[in-house]
């Protein structure tokens, strides 16, 4: 049977989850890491209003922690990653800093890009974080990543994550095909969340789920169900090796859901796109909840662990406000430097240069066009 | 010793060159590596660099870009090739939305080096969409550079500025020129980005003229010359960034402008250029500054009406005189 969202949610309660294969530490961090992207977007959530501070649109991802800390654990540091706008998560995954992703919302100098880009824009290039709010683009610009990786015989891979949205673009199927024909380093991570704002996947879709449909460009697809963040870590490992030794592309497809809004603090509630079963089925599926029983079950999680987890947390949190609170404004408004860049190193060191101009004669005619 | 080659040798000379100079540029494009080349710009770089470097790509305009982009950030200098313009407006995400923005977005982190060569059709019933030139809207866009070579000195000079320069940029090609000569030494060498070329010195009125109406306005000031009429020419090379400083110079010695145009007169270059010098001299003219463009509609196949269609060096001519009236 086909995973989607319908078929998910007759499962009532996940039972899975299997910790096999995987050593406790991992395990511990994995649940850390959820931990800490959970509370950070909690914190910034609660100091969003009325402090007024972060003052642009925040797409939380408070429900979907389950593949970024798998990733976190995963990634190197020479990979690249890619994001949709909802970018706080796989900020968080590939491992950029998290104050300079709350000085960023802040709109400071110090944030990841200065100031100029917010919570949907951000960028980090020191760790090849990217993001960008026009959806398929992204993922168009990871397969170029990866293309640059192949060209160049490295192990790096790029990484792309989306939601299902994304794939009503066109420019997304161009990337399938392309990166299916040339068998490019890429992951694909499509976070099914059900919807694209307020509207169901189906609404837009002939099928409720992307992995079906990009198998026949070559790209391989394993649907999971996104909140087991244990299955989640064992199936993007595999990829991503399988990946480093030449054998790509692939996308995996986490059935997940965003517990708030689709930006912001505020309820959206009025638009009535989802009903009060579908979000109490998600939440009783926490991906945190998920595996913190399990520790508990086999005693590798105490309550004194979990509160030591909590207090680290807590303290990273009200450091990265602190950082982020105090940091200067931009004050640099040179338009143009920031735009363009007039320094050309490369073509000083390549190329020499010739004074003088040509001997242009205009009496000559034109290209006469022929048949195409 | 002067060396004759055409401006498509030119393009592929230094892109041959290019690729010579440095492993990290790739040429992309639909039907790079046939013989036929690209209108023979592209042809036998595949032999000589090999198929890794000149790649064939699906017909997936907006993906091409975007691959050049991730591949620039990988280290790459790529240089796409669009047949036509018009086929590149499937790209206008990628260039828009995150090319040209990319370094500002990046907080001055990050560059994008990636040169887009795009040809406009002029002629034998290209019909409406095979000869768009669309020069403007990207000179409007922040972050990107927008070269219109005229000459094939010029093409060689700033694709090979382009391709080692750091800023995106924009290489608009005029299918007109291809086979036109020039002296173009066989070294590799720089035409700068901003750096407008005085094609003619004179002294009673001044033409600025773009990419395929540069060849037409020199024909018109030659015509011209036979009245005592003398006219300076100036050939901007590149819309973006503009040297303003050198059309305003040009147009305050003679007093009177005209701007001759290939693309669409409302909006476009042309605007650009006769508002800077208003806004620096206007009280200072003596005549009505006057644009020599397309007029606002599409292009028609018919070869009458192309005729009608394309302004000549006689209608730059007209111009000028009314300038002088």
């Amino acid at each position: 049977m086909q995973l989607s969202h319908r078929t998910i949610m007759q499962m009532g309660r996940y039972r899975e989850m299997n910790l096999a294969g995987v050593a406790p530490d991992t395990l511990l961090q994995l649940y850390r890491q959820m931990l800490r992207l959970r509370r950070t977007e909690e914190a910034m959530l609660r100091e969003y209003h009325p402090a007024d501070e972060m003052r642009c649109p925040i797409h939380f991802c408070i429900g979907q922690e389950s593949v970024p800390a798998a990733l976190s654990l995963l990634v190197q540091r020479d990979d690249f990653m890619f994001s949709h706008h909802r970018s706080h998560g796989y900020f968080f995954a590939k491992n950029s800093p998290l104050r300079e992703l709350f000085a960023e919302i802040y709109g400071k100098a110090t944030g990841a890009s200065g100031g100029k880009a917010g919570s949907q824009d951000i960028s980090h290039s020191e760790t090849h974080f990217y993001s960008g709010a026009i959806l398929a683009g992204a993922v168009s610009i990871a397969v170029g990543a990866a293309f640059g990786f192949k060209h160049r015989q490295t192990r790096q891979i790029a990484i792309s994550g989306f939601g299902e949205g994304c794939t009503d673009e066109g420019a997304f199927w161009e990337a399938m095909n392309y990166a299916g024909k040339q068998k490019l380093p890429v992951l694909f991570v499509c976070e099914n969340n059900r919807y694209a704002t307020f509207s169901d996947q189906l609404k837009r879709q002939a099928n409720d789920n992307v992995s079906e449909r990009v198998r026949p460009f070559g790209v391989r697809a394993t649907p999971i169900f996104g909140n087991d963040s244990v299955l989640a870590y064992r199936t993007l490992g595999a990829e991503i090796e399988r990946l480093r030794n030449g054998d790509g592309p692939a996308l995996v497809e986490a059935y997940t859901y965003r517990w708030n809004s689709h930006v912001g603090p505020e309820d959206d509630g009025a638009n009535a796109y989802r009903t009060a079963e579908e979000m109490q089925f998600w939440k009783d599926n926490c991906p945190i909840s998920l595996l913190g029983e399990k520790l508990r079950g086999t005693g590798h999680l105490s309550d004194a662990l979990n509160a030591r987890y909590e207090a680290e947390i807590g303290d990273e949190i009200a450091a990265n406000f602190k950082f982020a609170k105090e940091s200067p404004f931009p004050t640099d408004t040179n338009w143009r430097r920031m735009n363009y860049d007039d320094a050309s190193p490369v073509a000083d060191k390549l190329l020499g240069t010739i004074a003088g101009g040509s001997a242009f004669d205009q009496y000559q005619a034109e290209a006469k066009l022929g048949p195409y | 010793m002067s060396r004759q080659l055409s401006y498509a040798k030119a393009i592929l000379e230094a892109t041959d060159q290019a690729m010579s100079l440095s492993p990290d540029v790739v040429v992309l494009g639909q039907l790079v590596d046939t013989k036929s080349g690209i209108f023979g710009t592209t042809t036998g770089l595949v032999d000589k660099h090999g198929p890794d470097r000149v790649q064939d790509f699906p017909v997936a305009e907006n993906l091409m870009t975007a691959t050049a982009m991730g591949a620039a950030l990988t280290g790459l200098r790529p240089v796409l090739c669009h047949q036509r313009l018009d086929f590149m407006v499937y790209s206008l995400d990628a260039i828009v939305n995150w090319l040209g923005l990319w370094r500002f977005k990046s907080n001055m982190k990050s560059g994008m080096p990636v040169t887009i060569r795009t040809i406009v059709g002029k002629g034998w019933g290209q019909g409406p969409q095979h000869s768009k030139n669309l020069q403007a809207w990207f000179a409007h866009i922040p972050g990107l550079r927008v070269a219109v070579p005229s000459t094939a000195y010029d093409a060689k000079g700033l694709l090979l500025e382009a391709i080692f320069g750091e800023t995106p940029t924009l290489f608009v090609e005029g299918r007109g020129l291809y086979s036109m000569t020039d002296d173009v030494p066989e070294k590799p060498y720089r035409v700068r980005f901003g750096q407008a070329a005085i094609r003619r010195e004179g002294r009673d009125a001044t033409i600025v003229a773009v990419g395929m109406m540069v060849p037409l306005a020199l024909r018109a000031a030659a015509m011209l010359e036979k009245e005592n009429i003398s006219v300076e020419v100036i050939d901007p090379r590149t819309i973006a960034p503009l040297d303003r400083k050198t059309i305003c110079d040009s147009a305050f010695k003679t007093r009177r402008l005209v701007v001759a145009d290939p693309t669409w007169q409302s909006f476009g270059s042309a605007a650009e250029i006769i508002t800077c010098v208003a806004e620096n001299l206007g009280d200072k003219l003596k005549a009505k500054p006057i644009r020599v463009t397309l007029p606002d509609s599409h292009t028609p196949m018919s070869s009458a009406l192309e005729t009608e269609y394309y302004p000549d060096e006689n209608d730059i001519v007209a111009a000028v005189r009314q300038t002088l009236a």
